[in-house]
């Protein structure tokens, strides 16, 4: 709380002053001087104990500590009834902070962090695609906290970050929208899927340095990764079209054992679209969808949708029933 | 006491050796087939279940020897028999016709499909003990229609698909045309209105009242047509099913002709060796046997 004083300083009272006239009554001089010399000290170690920890954000070497110091700097009260600072970062800029050094711990900093002077605020650019990616976080204000990695000129929500969970989880729809459909008329396979690998080295980094739990979603090159589309049911009519489709640019769609449709592409590639609830007997829903199998673990649905214009023209003009799902929670 | 009234029967003992030749005939007969499947011979299976057939292909013998009576005793146990005959059948008939496969679907029953690939049509039943393809008919006909229709260069719904694409096009246009048709009503409401409130002399009556009647007659077409364009949708998207369904047998067709041509050359080829298939297997039966004796 302030009031202003008849000569126009500001003074700055306990934050109970206006409900509790008697202690302020009760109190003498003396111990109100103290009580505000107090307050200022915590203020002012408050400030202190925030410099040391971007110090660690800027300095450290060790990933735990960066950490722990961007944990803490994003939920970090730096002003005080007291104490104002007005130059101050956003909990966005620390994020993209912790992300560069977190990428130069790894010796991999192939995302530029730049700094905005219209909009007061820090921005990730990548080079290659620096007119089409302006890159921040917007901080999820909810109780469930967290941010989202966003393209701010599309709106695209590339990702979501929780320090306090411990996720990382990438969205299949955003990552669709910018990358296979924007920026593939733009730009070409080579330098969309280095930015793809930025944002997979970022999800490794989390995963191998933190523990924490990251879905690559279509991005994940495993074999074993079941891409599931947000659709549970056979989507016959998708796959027919796909039979049609591959057929015309001499690809066979073939039919397994099970029902299962399989894909057989250049260089022992293999999609294979089949229902997963049959492999669980007590299953009582349908639970379709994708994996993409290569000798090396190394394709996954996101390169196949960008190497293949059949496939890329057949999953976007299908999306209804294919579309892969992201982690319902975040969005 | 013998009763000379009663009538003469036949012999006893001529009785009980023709019941015993023919009870020996039938052991014999079991015996021999019995020790044919025991030895997997296959080719005495076939020539001891229909003798007839066999006479007639194999031997060319011009008086086939019918075994009728024996061969039905083991009508019961046809199912069985022919579970038996299918091992090798099947391993002879995938090199033979790799396009086809075949699914066991009860005790010496098998359907077969053909291709492998996706929406693959279900393609007829096996006859082991004939060795025969029946055919599903409709299926089969279609294949053989697609075969006729290449000197065409076409395939099989080429037509179809070009009539219905054609109905979607005059669809499309019918809702594409909804802006002007609005404009075109617009503008016959307000004349039909200033018409209505313009005085006109007594000659000129029964000549407005003829304009009237034909911009009356316009308008009603026009909203005609807008129903027509409402329910164009709808039309649309059931065509673009029908088309996918038409070009997703045209491809299955295209596939099928493919595997054909690849192993037969000519779909007649193929014609032909289902025809003498019987006599084929028989042939490649006793080739083989010579080969390990």
């Amino acid at each position: 709380m302030e009031k202003n004083n008849s000569n126009g300083t500001v003074t700055f009272y306990p934050n109970n002053y206006e409900n509790s006239e008697e202690d302020v009554h009760s109190l003498s001089t003396k111990g109100r001087l103290l009580s505000y010399n107090n307050q200022l000290k915590d203020s002012l170690h408050n400030g202190l104990k925030f410099t040391e920890l971007l110090d660690e954000l800027i300095e450290t070497t060790d990933s735990q500590n960066l950490l722990r110091a961007a944990m803490e700097l994003t939920l970090f009260q730096l002003d005080t009834a007291y104490l104002v600072f007005p130059q101050q970062y956003s909990q966005s800029d620390y994020y993209l902070i912790f992300l560069n050094r977190l990428l130069q711990l790894h010796q991999n900093e192939q995302v530029i962090l730049q700094s905005s002077d219209r909009n007061d605020e820090l921005y990730h650019e990548f080079p290659g695609i620096n007119q089409n990616g302006y890159f921040t976080f917007r901080i999820d204000n909810t109780e469930e906290g967290g941010a989202y990695y966003t393209e701010k000129n599309t709106g695209e929500i590339l990702f979501y970050l929780n320090f306090q969970r411990r996720i990382l989880h990438f969205n299949s729809r955003a990552i669709t929208n910018l990358l296979v459909v924007d920026y593939s008329k733009t730009y070409n396979y080579e330098t969309v899927k280095k930015f793809e690998m930025y944002l997979m080295a970022l999800g490794e980094y989390f995963k191998k340095d933190y523990g924490f739990d990251v879905d690559f979603n279509i991005m994940d090159p495993s074999n074993s990764t079941f891409y599931q589309f947000g659709n549970s049911g056979i989507p016959q009519a998708a796959l027919d079209k796909l039979f049609i489709q591959a057929a015309r640019e001499n690809f066979m769609l073939v039919t397994g054992l099970h029902n299962e449709a399989i894909l057989k592409l250049d260089n022992d590639v293999e999609v294979t679209i089949y229902d997963k609830s049959i492999e669980d007997s007590s299953a009582t829903l349908n639970k379709w969808g994708l994996v993409v199998t290569d000798d090396d673990h190394k394709v996954s649905w996101f390169d196949l949708l960008f190497q293949y214009d059949f496939i890329r023209t057949w999953y976007l003009d299908n999306l209804s029933s294919l579309e892969i799902q992201s982690n319902p929670l975040y969005f | 006491m013998a009763d000379s009234n009663q009538f003469n029967l036949s012999d006893h003992d001529y009785a009980t050796k023709e019941l015993s030749n023919s009870l020996i005939s039938k052991i014999e007969y079991l015996k021999v087939l019995n020790d044919a499947i025991d030895e997997q011979d296959d080719r005495l299976v076939y020539q001891l279940i229909d003798g007839q057939r066999y006479s007639k292909e194999i031997l060319k013998a011009k008086h086939s020897v019918a075994d009728i009576e024996n061969e039905s005793l083991i009508l019961d146990v046809h199912d069985k028999i022919s579970a038996f005959l299918s091992k090798k059948l099947i391993t002879y008939l995938r090199e033979m016709y790799p396009f086809f496969y075949f699914e066991e679907i009860g005790v010496g029953r098998f359907q077969f499909y053909f291709g492998n690939w996706w929406g693959r049509r279900l393609f007829g039943e096996l006859d082991v003990l004939n060795v025969e393809f029946k055919f599903n008919a409709e299926e089969y006909e279609k294949l053989s229609r697609a075969f006729e229709l290449e000197v065409e260069n076409k395939r099989y719904n080429t037509d179809e698909i070009n009539k219905i694409s054609e109905e979607t096009d005059s669809l499309q246009e019918l809702i594409d045309g909804q802006d002007s048709r609005d404009q075109r009503k617009d503008e016959i409401r307000k004349e039909l209105k200033r018409q209505s409130q313009e005085k006109v002399s007594f000659w000129e009556q029964s000549k407005q009242k003829e304009q009237r009647q034909k911009l009356m007659s316009e308008l009603s077409k026009l909203t005609d047509l807008d129903e027509a364009a409402n329910n164009a949708y709808q039309k649309i998207r059931e065509n673009e099913e029908k088309v996918l369904n038409l070009s997703k047998e045209d491809t299955l067709l295209g596939y099928e002709k493919q595997s054909i041509i690849t192993k037969f050359g000519t779909f007649e080829n193929f014609i032909d060796h289902n025809n003498s298939l019987y006599r084929d297997y028989i042939a490649d039966l006793i080739a083989r046997k010579g080969r390990v004796d």
